[in-house]
């Protein structure tokens, strides 16, 4: 007698039995699920590994490193990231105007310029895929939501063609209903959470590459500066 | 260092992700499979608490799972003794191979030794022995224990059973009593609102019998009053009549043409203006009047009368200027009097005619 109960009061007999709409819905709750999880993880991955290149590059650039040492040794072949793209492409400007400019304000401006081109890479690189995380979180519960009231409506349809309306013959459509929410929020909760967190790493980490680019920008200043007093003299 | 990490694909935080899914599809339904198997242990459960109502075949399969649990005790306590035995018996051999590679001497001792370790596991075997007699005899008095305590229980139970029959019982009684009551209550009121009514319905009766009688009574006042009022009017009428007749066939035959149809002013109006006439007629018979007086003459007199008829007094108010036939007028009326017709007169002609005035022509009687 409770077996079969249970049978049909079971998760994925109710998924099975439910309305196409409602499955249909669970079916873009699920994909959204597993999508947002996916970025969660790249996003993750991503970050954390850029936090611990940009921390290795740091120490490298403040070892004392000859600078154009180090620009020899980052293989230009492929793109950099992080730190390095920055220093990169600062000071290939750096190179670049150094021979054509007359004076250093010239080649500083061109300088900080293509640093913040490059910084706006790294941001859109960072913040790839996290609005599509927001999106995750603040429709999946409205989708979900959608889902069970369609289930509802179709409850009560079902109950005005009964005879007997016991709570036995509206139970299995109300809770298959009421999965669709659930999945809704299962979505959901980790999107909002996540979303928060990553963001918020990723502007801790942007500003720690904007802190670089200022500290090379400096730098570069400095050299300049020095330069032009010997060219000066 | 880092450089080779950088790149990082989706291949393997896709697979994360559906791992994540998998594990909470998997833990739903972990969830679910052990809430469906534990639905048997339930019902054993259930089982249990029929048996436990059964004390008496519980209990002897608990004595007996006791005994055979002292038992195995029993036999793990030998098993444990035969153990030591056997170790000890090893150890002897050991020890005694080793005396054999040294001194006679000890060996001796030694012996002594295996003897003494000899005799403490069987001291140990018999204390074993010993503890599992005084443990099976623990468990038979528990069982005892028990079974005198299930008895209890079952006496207590039967008692509160019976007093819970006893108080049924009382409660039944009691309501039987109630409904008793209340059936007594609810006739007894019955009753009285049937007597209220009766009495009521007495009452009005009595108060409609009185209202009837009270009406009948004054009709019949009113009936004796009106055959009263027509006696009366009968009477007077009777009366009027009878003064008529006596007045004279003139005055009876006007009475009686008149009497029927004319009112009692009117009728008393005639009966004056009838004893009037009387009057005069009376005189006029009486009337002597003197020879030799002259035609023509004529004289007007004052009568007064009391209500009986009698004459007080008379006197000449307008002479005819002939003394002889002014006194023969006072003489006529002197002899005429009493006029006893005045008694019958209604009371307003009576005062009437107390005083009034008559004027004589002798020519009318010739």
């Amino acid at each position: 007698m409770r077996t079969p109960v249970n049978d049909t009061m079971s998760i994925p007999h109710l998924i099975m039995n439910a309305s196409t709409v409602v499955q249909l819905v669970m079916l873009i709750l699920v994909l959204g699920s597993i999508l947002s999880w996916v970025v969660i993880f790249q996003r993750s991955l991503v970050l954390s590994r850029a936090k611990k290149a940009h921390k290795a590059f740091e120490e490298h650039f403040w070892s004392g490193v000859d600078l154009n040492d180090l620009y020899r040794q980052i293989p230009a072949e492929r793109e950099s990231l992080g730190g390095e793209h920055l220093f990169r492409a600062g000071f290939r400007e750096f190179h670049r105007l150094l021979p054509k400019a007359k004076s250093p304000q010239a080649i500083l401006d061109g300088v900080q310029r293509s640093m913040r081109v490059a910084w706006s890479r790294e941001e859109e690189r960072l913040n790839l895929h996290l609005v599509f995380l927001a999106t995750v979180a603040s429709a999946s519960p409205y989708i979900g939501l959608f889902g069970t009231v369609w289930g509802i409506m179709g409850s009560f349809q079902s109950l005005s063609m009964a005879q007997q309306a016991t709570l036995a013959t509206v139970a299995p459509w109300i809770a298959e209903a009421l999965i669709a929410t659930a999945m809704g929020l299962f979505a959901a909760i980790p999107a909002v959470i996540f979303y928060n967190r990553l963001s918020a790493e990723t502007g801790r980490l942007l500003g720690k590459y904007e802190d670089f680019a200022e500290e090379f920008h400096s730098i570069l200043h400095r050299n300049l500066q020095g330069r032009g007093e010997s060219a000066a003299a | 260092m880092a450089r080779e990490e950088h790149r990082v694909g989706y291949g393997l935080p896709a697979l994360l992700a559906i791992g994540v899914h998998l594990l909470v599809v998997g833990l739903s339904m972990l969830s679910l499979v052990p809430s469906a198997r534990t639905e048997p242990p339930s019902a054993a459960v259930v089982q249990a608490t029929l048996v436990s109502t059964e004390t008496a075949t519980d209990q002897a399969q608990r004595a007996q799972e006791a005994r055979a649990r002292a038992a195995a005790r029993q036999q793990a306590e030998a098993e444990a003794a035969r153990e030591a035995e056997r170790q000890a018996q090893e150890v002897e051999a050991r020890q005694a191979q080793e005396q054999a590679a040294r001194e006679a001497a000890e060996a001796e001792s030694q012996r002594q030794a295996a003897e003494e370790a000899r005799v403490e596991a069987q001291r140990r075997a018999e204390e074993a022995e010993r503890q599992a007699r005084l443990r099976e005899e623990q468990a038979a008095e528990q069982e005892a224990e028990r079974q005198r305590q299930a008895e209890e229980q079952r006496r207590r139970e039967e008692e509160a059973e019976r007093q819970r029959q006893a108080e049924e019982q009382r409660r039944r009684e009691e309501e039987a009593e109630r409904q008793r009551q209340a059936e007594e209550q609810r006739r007894r009121e019955e009753e009285a609102e049937r007597q209220r009514q009766a009495e009521e319905q007495r009452r009005r009766e009595e108060e409609a019998e009185r209202q009837r009688q009270a009406e009948e009574q004054r009709r019949r006042e009113e009936e004796a009053e009106r055959q009263r009022q027509a006696e009366e009017q009968r009477r007077r009428e009777e009366a009027a009549r009878r003064a008529a007749e006596a007045a004279g066939g003139s005055l009876d035959s006007l009475i009686a043409s008149e009497q029927e149809a004319i009112a009692n002013a009117r009728q008393a109006n005639e009966a004056a203006n009838g004893f009037q006439a009387l009057v005069r007629r009376a005189v006029e018979q009486a009337w002597i009047i003197p020879p030799g007086s002259v035609d023509g003459l004529e004289a007007t007199l004052a009568l007064n009368l009391l209500p009986t008829g009698e004459l007080v007094g008379v006197s000449v108010v307008r002479g005819s200027g002939d003394a002889g036939f002014d006194r023969s007028a006072l003489q006529a009326v002197e002899r005429a009097a009493p006029f006893r017709e005045m008694r019958q007169l209604p009371a307003a002609a009576q005062s009437q005619f107390r005083q009034f005035n008559l004027r004589f022509r002798p020519g009318d009687i010739r």
